[in-house]
C-alpha cells in the first residue's frame, strides 16, 4: 500500500519530565496507546537544546542528560488526534510535522519525480533482530541499498518503540528482537524506485516512508544551498527547514571529529538547538558498509546531526555547516511545514494540500 | 570496627561522590567539552589533599574516614578510563594520550605538593 502520511518528531532531553514521569515513556506511552504503524525511540551522542547546555557521551558527568529523538510515523487521520496530547506533554523541546509518503504491504512500482539538486530520502523500519535468509535484516538491507547504488545508508537503533501498532521497548537484558531501528538512505529517484519492488518482496512486513530532500552537499562539493522560503505558507502557517548532515565517525575537521566541532560552533553561534545521532552501521557512496568491531579501539560508525530552525537562521547555520563539511559528509535540507516550541512562533496545524501534492 | 564507623564510611563515601559530581559538572559544563577536565580537576584536587593528609600524620580512624571513605569516592579512576577510551574511539589519540598523561603528571605533583605542605604544617 502506498499512501500519504505524516511523520512526528520529538526532540527533547533525557531528564526532561512532564507531569512527574519521563517525557521520554509519556511520549511511547501515547504512541502505543494510539497504536502508530510505527515509532522509534532514539538517544543522541551529543547535542544541546534551548538550555544551551551542551551534553555529550564524551564526559561520563554529561552523559546523563543525552539528546533524545523519537519518531512516529503513520497516516494523517491516525496521527492528528494525538498531537494536541503530544503538544501538551512536551513542555521543553520540540515536536515538528512532516509530510511523507508510507509504503507498507505489497510494495509496487514507485515513480519518483524530481529536479536537479532533489534526491530521496528512503526510511526503513525493522525490528533489531529481525532476520532474512538468516542474517540480520539491517545488514541485508544496507547491502541492497549499496548494490542499487543509493548515495549513503545510515541505522540507527531504537531503544523504545512501536512496531505495526504494539509497543515495543528494549530491556536491559534480552533479545529485543522486535524494538524497532531505522535505516535512513539518500539517493536518487530512480535508484531508490529500482531498489523498491526488491525490499519489499525481502521483508515480511515491509514499511518505509519516502520524502523529498535536497541535497546541499556531497563530499566536499557544494550542489545546492538550502531552497530559500519565506518564513510562513501561503495560508500564513509558519515553515521551518531541516539541516541533516551525514558523515562517518572518522570525518574530522581540525583535528576533532565533525560531529563534535559542528555542535560546538553551532552552539557558539546561538543556534537554538542539535542533535548528532550516532549510527550502528552504514555506508557512503563507493566505501564498504562498515560499523564496530569488536577490540577496536577508533569507531567506524556513521553520525547524523540534525538541525531545524526557520528558513532565514537556517542560512546561517548553513555557512557554518559549509565550512565544516569542505571535504566530506553529505548535506541535505527539508522543508518542515509544522513546529511548536514553547516560547516560539509555531503550531503543528498543516496547512491541507490538494490531493495528491504530499510527500 | 563500630556501627558508628561503618556509617560514617558510607555517608562520607556519598559526601565525597556528590562533590566529585557537582565539582565534575560545574567544570565540564563551562570549559571541558573536548577534553575532560573535570575529572581532572576532581582526581587532582583530591591528590592533593590525600597528600595533604598523609603529609599532616593522619592515620587510623582519621585516615579511614578522611582518605579511604571521602576522598576514595571523591577521585574517580574508572570515568578517567572510560573517558581516555571514548577520546580514542572518537579517533583522538593525541587528546587520549593527553589525558591519560597529564592526569598522571598533575596527580602525582598535586599529592607530592600535598604531602609536602602537611609536612610544614
Amino acid at each position: 500500500m502506498n499512501q500519504d502520511c505524516l511523520k512526528l518528531t520529538t526532540y527533547f532531553a533525557e531528564h526532561d519530565k512532564t507531569g512527574g514521569r519521563f517525557l521520554a515513556d509519556a511520549l511511547l506511552d501515547c504512541y502505543g496507546r494510539h497504536q502508530f504503524a510505527t515509532s522509534v525511540l532514539l538517544r543522541g551522542a551529543e547535542g544541546f537544546g534551548s538550555r544551551q547546555h551542551l551534553q555529550t557521551q564524551r564526559l561520563l558527568t554529561l552523559s546523563e542528560d543525552l539528546p533524545m529523538v523519537t519518531v512516529a510515523v503513520d497516516t494523517r487521520q491516525r496521527i492528528e488526534p494525538a498531537l494536541e496530547e503530544v503538544a501538551a506533554l512536551t513542555t521543553h523541546g520540540l515536536v515538528t510535522l512532516e509530510r511523507a509518503r508510507m509504503l507498507t504491504g505489497e510494495v509496487g512500482q514507485v515513480r519518483l519525480p524530481e529536479g536537479l539538486a532533489e534526491a530521496t530520502k528512503l526510511t526503513i523500519y525493522v525490528g533489531r533482530g529481525e532476520r532474512v535468509a538468516g542474517r540480520p535484516a539491517f545488514l541485508a538491507i544496507v547491502d541492497l541499498l549499496r548494490r542499487h547504488r543509493i548515495d549513503g545508508a545510515t541505522v540507527l537503533l531504537g531503544v523504545d518503540g512501536t512496531a505495526h501498532g504494539v509497543r515495543q521497548r528494549a530491556r536491559f537484558v534480552g533479545r529485543n528482537a522486535d524494538v524497532p531501528l531505522m535505516i535512513i538512505s539518500v539517493g536518487t529517484g530512480a535508484a531508490i524506485a529500482t531498489a523498491l519492488p526488491e525490499l519489499g518482496a525481502m521483508l515480511d512486513r515491509p514499511l518505509l516512508t519516502l520524502e523529498r530532500i535536497r541535497v546541499c552537499k556531497r563530499d566536499g562539493h557544494k550542489l545546492a544551498e538550502p531552497e530559500p522560503l519565506p518564513d510562513a505558507d501561503p495560508a500564513g502557517l509558519g515553515v521551518w527547514q531541516k539541516l541533516m548532515v551525514y558523515a562517518g565517525e572518522e570525518a574530522q575537521h581540525q583535528g576533532h571529529p565533525l560531529y563534535v566541532q559542528l555542535a560546538r560552533r553551532l552552539l557558539q553561534a546561538g543556534a537554538a538547538g542539535a542533535t548528532a545521532l550516532r549510527g550502528v552501521w552504514g555506508y557512503h557512496g563507493d566505501h564498504e558498509p562498515h560499523g564496530d568491531r569488536l577490540l577496536s579501539l577508533r569507531r567506524k560508525v556513521p553520525v547524523l546531526t540534525v538541525v531545524i530552525d526557520t528558513p532565514a537562521r537556517i542560512r546561517r547555520w548553513f555557512g557554518i555547516v559549509d565550512e565544516l563539511t569542505h571535504e566530506t559528509g553529505l548535506v541535505t535540507c527539508e522543508m518542515v511545514p509544522a513546529f511548536h516550541a514553547r516560547g516560539r512562533r509555531g503550531d503543528l496545524r498543516l496547512f491541507t494540500l490538494p490531493a495528491g501534492e504530499g510527500a | 570496627m563500630s556501627a558508628l564507623v561503618w556509617l560514617s564510611v558510607g555517608l562520607l563515601g556519598g559526601v565525597g561522590a556528590l562533590g566529585r559530581f557537582l565539582l565534575d559538572a560545574a567544570i565540564s559544563l563551562r570549559i571541558g567539552r573536548q577534553f575532560p577536565v573535570g575529572t581532572l580537576a576532581v582526581n587532582a584536587s583530591g591528590a592533593f589533599l590525600l597528600g595533604l593528609l598523609a603529609g599532616l600524620g593522619a592515620g587510623g580512624r582519621a585516615m579511614l574516614l578522611a582518605g579511604t571513605a571521602t576522598l576514595g569516592s571523591y577521585t574517580t579512576f574508572s570515568t578517567w578510563m572510560l573517558e581516555s577510551h571514548r577520546l580514542g574511539e572518537d579517533g583522538e589519540m593525541r587528546l587520549a594520550v593527553a589525558n591519560l598523561a597529564v592526569s598522571l603528571l598533575v596527580g602525582l605533583v598535586a599529592a607530592a605538593v600535598g604531602w609536602a605542605l602537611g609536612g610544614v604544617l
